[in-house]
């Protein structure tokens, strides 16, 4: 097993490709995600800034949630999901590739797209969905960098695509016009989602959310976010949390990878610091809180955390399964 | 059960096809292709494609007159052909379009329309 290193995830994948491996390349960072190949094939992809197929499925009300948990259930050893739903009739052969194809492109772009992040091949792994498309690596990554640009012609600042969005409280002209997506989104964003919430939420594909995004932010729909709280030297000048002793090592900690799992949650989800309320940086002691600004330094020594805050659960661990955790809110919804 | 290749397999066998694509419009990316492109380029194609059909659904009112009257399909026709982009409608969260390059003097674009018609219904319904 290649050891996690810091490195361009694109050009591992190359050399992945070029060898014809089979396994799964995770990529650590923000927003980070893994790209699963097949005898040097792309197969699928995933990141928690795109919603996955099953996300798709479910929140656009194709499948029921108890039909894909029951695929789940019965093809997820096999490796054998996607195939599942189509012989049991609930997908077309057309409607599942255009899926994963949809999905694959999508989470590949995060994933792939950082420049350098942490990242580690882990051979043989394989991903219970299964092999639904066989996908040219590079094209993949040469679709990823056409990503990068349209992007950029759009309204060149990184810092929409993962920070908290917030619409503009008053338009900057006397008629703006909006698409039935920045419509959407502007509806549900509150200041709190970031895009990366947003797509989850609506169930829409995370680069087609940037995208609108950015385009708004051009019209000067939403609100930049402050710069001031970028890679500056406040940043750098970071405490550590206390009882560490050692610079904290920020790079994901490797996960024994058994078919389907995920990379560990990044903490791209959580608010930044720059929107967060004073109270919510009580959490500080929480690993999610290393790269929070040192609010809570100004609390006096000896003082006790508010009662509401004190009794938080502890943070989930970061090797939590988190396709258990799907599972169990696929199996919830269900229910109802 | 016809998948994405099959589809576009079948979209070669309508009169006059000479290149078939499935194009996602938000990015203008070819998701499958086969047979010819204008200037031998898929990729450009489809970002062309993307931009008309963006045109056609956001910059014109052709499609919002009437709430839910949805873009169905486009024809662009020029001197030596004729350029076809019917919608594929899915149920999940998708922006795509089934284009067809069909040769002016060998192709009929009423069998056109209707066999791209039925092609991209069965992509995304179960019979």
């Amino acid at each position: 097993m290649a050891p996690t290193k810091t490195a361009a995830p694109g050009d591992l994948l190359t050399r992945v490709a070029e060898a014809r491996q089979t396994g799964a390349l995770m990529v650590g960072g923000h927003p980070g995600g893994a790209v699963y190949v097949f005898e040097g094939r792309v197969i699928y992809a995933e990141s928690p800034a795109a919603p996955g197929v099953g996300e798709l499925l479910t929140s656009s009300g194709r499948l029921a949630g108890r039909t894909w948990q029951s695929a789940l259930d019965l093809g997820t050893s096999t490796a054998w999901v996607g195939r599942l739903l189509v012989e049991q009739g609930h997908l077309t052969q057309g409607e599942l590739e255009l899926c994963v194809l949809g999905a694959t492109y999508d989470a590949a772009y995060f994933a792939l797209s950082a420049e350098s992040a942490p990242v580690e091949f882990l051979p043989g792994a394989t991903h219970w969905l299964g092999a639904v498309v066989h996908i040219d690596a590079a094209a993949v990554s040469r679709e990823v960098l056409r990503r990068v640009h349209l992007l950029d012609e759009i309204f060149p600042n990184r810092r929409i695509d993962v920070e908290p969005v917030s619409p503009v409280t008053r338009p900057p002209r006397e008629r703006v016009t909006v698409t039935a997506a920045q419509w959407e989104l502007l509806v549900h964003a509150d200041g709190q989602r970031t895009p990366a919430d947003l797509a989850q939420l609506l169930g829409r594909a995370g680069y087609a959310t940037i995208q609108e995004l950015r385009r708004m932010a051009a019209a000067g729909l939403i609100e930049l976010p402050e710069t001031r709280a970028a890679d500056g030297p406040e940043f750098v000048r970071l405490p550590h949390p206390r009882g560490a002793s050692a610079p904290v090592d920020r790079t994901t900690p490797a996960v024994p990878v058994i078919s389907g799992m995920k990379g560990p949650e990044p903490t791209a989800r959580h608010p930044p610091p720059n929107s967060d309320p004073p109270s919510a940086s009580a959490a500080v002691e929480s690993p999610t809180a290393t790269n929070r600004p040192p609010r809570l330094a100004r609390r006096k020594p000896g003082a006790k955390l508010p009662k509401e805050l004190a009794t938080d659960s502890p943070p989930v661990h970061q090797g939590t399964d988190e396709v258990l955790l799907k599972r169990i809110r696929t199996a919830l919804r269900a229910l109802r | 059960m016809p998948g994405v290749d099959h589809c576009l397999q079948e979209a070669m066998t309508i009169p006059g096809a000479v290149g078939a694509s499935i194009v996602d419009y938000t990015t203008g990316f070819p998701v499958a292709t086969t047979g010819a492109a204008p200037n031998e380029d898929h990729e450009a194609a489809a970002a062309g494609t993307a931009e008309v059909v963006q045109a056609a659904n956001s910059r014109s009112l052709f499609v919002s007159a009437i709430p839910h009257d949805l873009l169905e399909d486009l024809i662009i026709t020029t001197a030596g052909g004729y350029h076809l982009l019917r919608m594929v409608q899915t149920e999940f969260d998708s922006r795509l379009v089934l284009y067809v390059w069909l040769d002016r003097i060998r192709g009929n674009l009423a069998v056109a329309r209707r066999m791209m018609q039925r092609l991209a219904d069965e992509l995304v319904t179960a019979r």
